[in-house]
């Protein structure tokens, strides 16, 4: 009465949650990472220099390129 | 004062450099151990040897709930939201564990005692436990990582959901359960287990504890990233909105 197919279970269980919650927290970092990324590009945008070009010609100042549409702000979450 | 300072920052970076590696091979001293060393239980048989993850995780889940209490009084005392970093990561391991707890207490009792599961007194109190900050989690993944009253209530409701451990811990004792009662923790000189067993359970403990530790500076980490990013977020939503 060893019931070895239990003691496999319990340890596969074990392991499986282990490893579960650490490919969760990958998950994690990766869309934090991607999350950071988005928002660098977002500030290198809000922070482009204004072009001479067009200081020159008198028209108002513009940063270069034009900024995409904007996402709904602080909705962006993380894999939680 | 320097020199707790000194030892607490050692301690913080140890959790990069020491805490990984000796986590790994403490954990391979517990396969081996549980696996190998450990003599077979004579009345319930080669299953018993759930015995050494069963009991380290209940342990290692007892002190992640432990840092949450201690996180949370800190939020509230201090309104560092450092510390609530820390509460939310140490519940979400302590939430890994209860749930690890749960399901290898109900594979060891399905050959043991029939049943799969049973509304006796310490499984459902740490049922409730798993509840009670399954819900915390929750409520606080729904407010932005960098809100302060919403770290305070999270606060408060880990500070009072804590008083389950203490009636988890005292239940078999309180109540008739089909849960056994403790047979590690005795009075002095009523030792129950043989030394071998008790050896190998000291190992798991050690193993697991370390592991837990090592999961929640991970994920204490992680969450302090994601409580500068939002407010980065809100930062650069501000300037757009200039």
């Amino acid at each position: 009465m060893d019931y070895l197919e239990y003691l496999f279970a319990g340890f596969a269980v074990f392991w499986a949650g282990l490893f579960g919650y650490l490919l969760w927290l990958q998950a994690r970092l990766r869309a934090l990472a991607r999350e950071l990324e988005r928002l660098e590009e977002r500030l290198a945008e809000a922070d482009a220099p204004v072009p001479e070009a067009s200081l020159a010609s008198g028209e108002p100042a513009r940063p270069t390129p034009a900024p995409p549409p904007r996402r709904a702000p602080t909705t962006e979450r993380g894999a939680e | 004062m320097n020199a707790a300072r000194a030892l607490l920052g050692a301690a913080h970076a140890a959790r990069w450099t020491a805490l990984p590696p000796l986590t790994g091979v403490a954990m391979l001293a517990l396969i081996v151990g549980a696996v190998i060393v450990a003599p077979r239980e004579a009345v319930e048989g080669e299953v018993q040897r759930l015995f050494y993850i069963h009991v380290p995780a209940a342990i290692a889940m007892y002190i992640a709930y432990g840092i949450t209490f201690v996180a949370s009084l800190v939020v509230l005392w201090r309104r560092d939201l450092r510390a609530d970093a820390v509460a939310r990561a140490a519940t979400s391991v302590g939430v890994l564990f209860t749930a690890l707890v749960l399901a290898t207490g109900a594979i060891w009792g399905q050959p043991i005692w029939g049943v799969w599961w049973a509304w006796d007194a310490r499984l459902t109190s740490t049922l409730v436990l798993l509840l009670l900050f399954g819900g915390y989690l929750l409520a606080r993944s729904l407010a932005d990582e960098h809100d302060e009253q919403a770290a305070r209530f999270a606060a408060i409701f880990a500070v009072v959901a804590f008083l389950d451990i203490p009636i988890i811990n005292m239940s078999v004792r309180w109540w008739r359960t089909l849960h056994p009662q403790p047979i590690v923790l005795r009075m002095p000189g009523d030792q129950a287990l043989p030394d071998a067993m008790l050896a190998v359970l000291a190992v798991g403990v050690v193993a697991v504890v370390l592991l837990a530790l090592w999961l929640v500076a991970l994920r204490a980490d992680t969450e302090q990233l994601a409580q500068r990013a939002a407010a980065l977020r809100a930062a650069v939503d501000r300037r757009e909105d200039a």
